[in-house]
């Protein structure tokens, strides 16, 4: 699979330097077409009548943020070259549920550190499975989605636990000048993601794995620790969702994340991050959540029923994945 | 004979056969393991799991990946139930036909933009949810038709049921293509060098095309002889198929790097998970002791198969002896 895509670039290398401008020229186009339809699609959406309105943005707002902090997670992994990771909606989960028990039991900013933790270093450690000995992702990620899923039930008996009242302070719920925290919460990390993707070293090895896996190798990059780095980054951004969530319901259960793993790549493809790794950016994403987002609420607002959602993200994505292969020009 | 059962192709029926014996050992002398009903329950666990992972496996077998299983699975069944009711035939062709058709245009896709099988059935897999969605309006489905409900679990010879029949016939089937002609052997060419096979005049893209249908076939009868066994189709119930399928697949000594399995091999590794959750079951373990065994399972072979794993124990040997000389 991932070989398929780094046997596409490869050959890519070897054709004559015309033709190889040609295409990049086109991938170049592409992208300015895709940056523009997505201006006029939210250009559409705020103009569907009630959309502005203050209770549908607001919820919008909220929801878009859990799932929106999961694909900035999933942009790094799939920047990575390793198309995508089945594991962080379960992953969330468990991070709302550890983080309230160590809140129940250490208080909230320990509790917020454990979370934090237990998020990136469950993703980390698949990361580097991954990154050490090439093990397939999509594999890994399933074994892990079937062994977090099963550790947990033989932990919790109970679905649900909650937090002891007054152990989460007041001041982490509700809005700051009237936007909800989870919305800030998500674009200072779609900002801090974006700054390790184009300002750090990491950065720069983690799109060249993407892109080449053997050139990175070549020129000396690390690449299991840049993978391994991926999915830490992943799994630090996929708790944070957890932890939000958990925040906001005073408890936490593990069917908190499902089927995140899909809302979070169609975040991901529509912002226009390549699925065959090597291209994207964590701002696009933050583009692409709220593109999906908005054309949800506008078919809410149009009186289309909600599964209806489902559908026309589905729609999208399969549009620019066979889009992206036009624009690539393969 | 004997050339079937030694080397790669035996190692699905011995874990198989060990499974058995462990299970039965730890049963002991209870009789929980070793009867009727948990053959019973072994098979239709099997009916349920075993045709997803036929069609994933062989898609794996020539180095692609058919996400969207899990999405036609969930689907099929509850076109099946909304059309099927008055005339249960009906809904099943229909969705065969629909399975048959997706699968078809998704391999066309795949082939004709060369795009990575992965992305392209993620889309499929986003949209057959959709479907689901819409089409039952994000409900579960009652099937009215409950005869053909207790027709098809309705025990046959004491341990088989019209599903798990259906099943065993399909991968007879399958079986008896892959050793008696040439598909088979073409199958497994495009998986170890899609170029080589090129050259040697298999029709690659065509032999692609056909496997995604017969992927999303599968994947459909699935989800319909399901739906129609327990009277009722939801739309996100059946969405954790994915993981028993891709295990299933593994097990039954299809390599992640292609090229490599068969169909009875499949359905030893579909029947050892069919085996271990009966049989689990059986023996009084609780549920979540079948997550983690198949997730073991996989993130085990997942490791073992990683192409960098000789590497790295060289690599770690040559540390470990100068960090010992040092």
């Amino acid at each position: 699979m991932t070989e398929r895509s780094t046997a596409g670039a490869d050959s890519a290398g070897s054709v004559a330097a015309d033709p190889l401008r040609a295409r990049f020229d086109r991938a170049r186009v592409f992208s300015w077409a895709q940056t523009i339809g997505i201006v006029v699609l939210l250009a559409i959406i705020f103009a569907t009548p009630g959309f502005l309105a203050g209770p549908s943005i607001l919820s919008l707002l909220t929801t878009v943020s859990f799932i929106g902090c999961v694909a900035i997670g999933m942009t790094l992994i799939t920047i990575s070259g390793n198309i995508m990771s089945f594991a962080l909606g379960a992953t969330v989960g468990v991070t709302a549920m550890v983080f309230i028990l160590a809140v129940n039991w250490l208080g909230f900013g320990p509790g917020l550190v454990v979370g934090l933790l237990i998020g990136s270093l469950l993703t980390g450690l698949q990361g580097l499975l991954i990154g050490w000995v090439r093990a397939n992702p999509i594999i890994v990620s399933i074994a892990a989605l079937a062994l977090i899923y099963g550790v947990t039930q033989a932990f919790t008996e109970k679905g649900t636990i909650y937090a002891d009242p007054g152990t989460v302070p007041a001041s982490v719920k509700g809005k700051i000048a009237g936007i909800p925290i989870e919305f800030i919460v998500f674009l200072l990390s779609a900002v801090v993601a974006q700054l390790i993707l184009s300002a750090t070293r990491f950065g720069r090895n983690l799109f060249m794995v993407g892109s080449s896996f053997r050139a990175a190798e070549a020129v000396g990059v690390s690449t299991w620790r840049t993978v391994t780095g991926a999915y830490l980054w992943a799994g630090f951004f996929t708790s944070l969702a957890g932890i939000m969530l958990a925040i906001r319901y005073d408890s936490a259960n593990m069917d908190y994340g499902v089927a995140y793993d899909y809302d979070a790549i169609a975040a991901v493809l529509v912002g226009g991050t390549a699925i065959g790794g090597g291209q994207g950016s964590a701002l696009r994403t933050l583009a692409g959540a709220m593109v999906i987002a908005s054309v949800q609420v506008m078919l809410l607002l149009q009186g289309l029923r909600q599964e209806w959602q489902y559908l026309a993200a589905g729609l999208i994505v399969l549009a620019v994945i066979i889009l992206q292969a036009r624009g690539s020009g393969r | 004979m004997w050339r079937y059962l030694d080397g790669p192709h035996a190692r699905p029926f011995a874990v198989l056969a060990a499974c058995i014996m462990l299970l039965a050992l730890v049963d002991g002398d209870n009789g929980r393991f070793l009867s009727a009903a948990t053959a019973y329950s072994t098979l239709q666990t099997f009916a349920t799991i075993s045709l997803v992972t036929l069609g994933l496996g062989l898609t794996m077998m020539i180095r692609e990946f058919d996400l969207s299983v899990v999405g036609m699975y969930g689907m099929a069944g509850c076109i099946a139930v909304l059309t099927g009711t008055h005339y249960p035939w009906f809904g099943l062709w229909f969705a065969l036909a629909v399975g048959l058709i997706a699968g078809i245009v998704q391999g066309f896709i795949i082939v004709r933009l060369h795009l990575a099988s992965v992305g392209v059935t993620l889309g499929g897999l986003l949209v057959f949810i959709g479907i689901a969605f819409v089409l039952t309006e994000s409900r579960s489905l009652p099937y009215d038709n409950l005869g053909v409900a207790l027709l098809l679990n309705e025990r046959v010879g004491g341990i088989f049921s019209i599903r798990g029949i259906v099943a065993l016939v399909f991968f007879a089937g399958a079986a008896a293509i892959f050793a008696w002609t040439r598909l088979g052997r073409d199958i497994i060419a495009i998986g170890s060098d899609r170029r080589a096979a090129m050259t040697t005049g298999v029709k690659v893209d065509t032999l692609i095309i056909g496997i995604f249908a017969f992927s999303g076939l599968c994947a459909a009868l699935s989800g319909v002889l399901l739906s129609y066994s327990l009277a009722s189709a939801s739309p996100a119930g059946l969405s954790d198929v994915i993981a028993p399928a891709a295990a299933g697949a593994i097990l039954g000594g299809v390599s992640l790097g292609g090229g490599s399995g068969r169909p009875l091999g499949i359905a030893a590794g579909a029947l050892t998970l069919a085996v271990l959750r009966s049989g689990l079951n059986a023996v009084g373990a609780p549920p979540f002791v079948n997550d983690i065994t198949m997730g073991a399972v996989l993130l085990t072979v997942a490791v073992l198969d990683g192409p960098y794993l000789a590497r790295r124990l060289i690599e770690a040997r040559r540390w470990a002896r100068r960090a010992l000389g040092a």
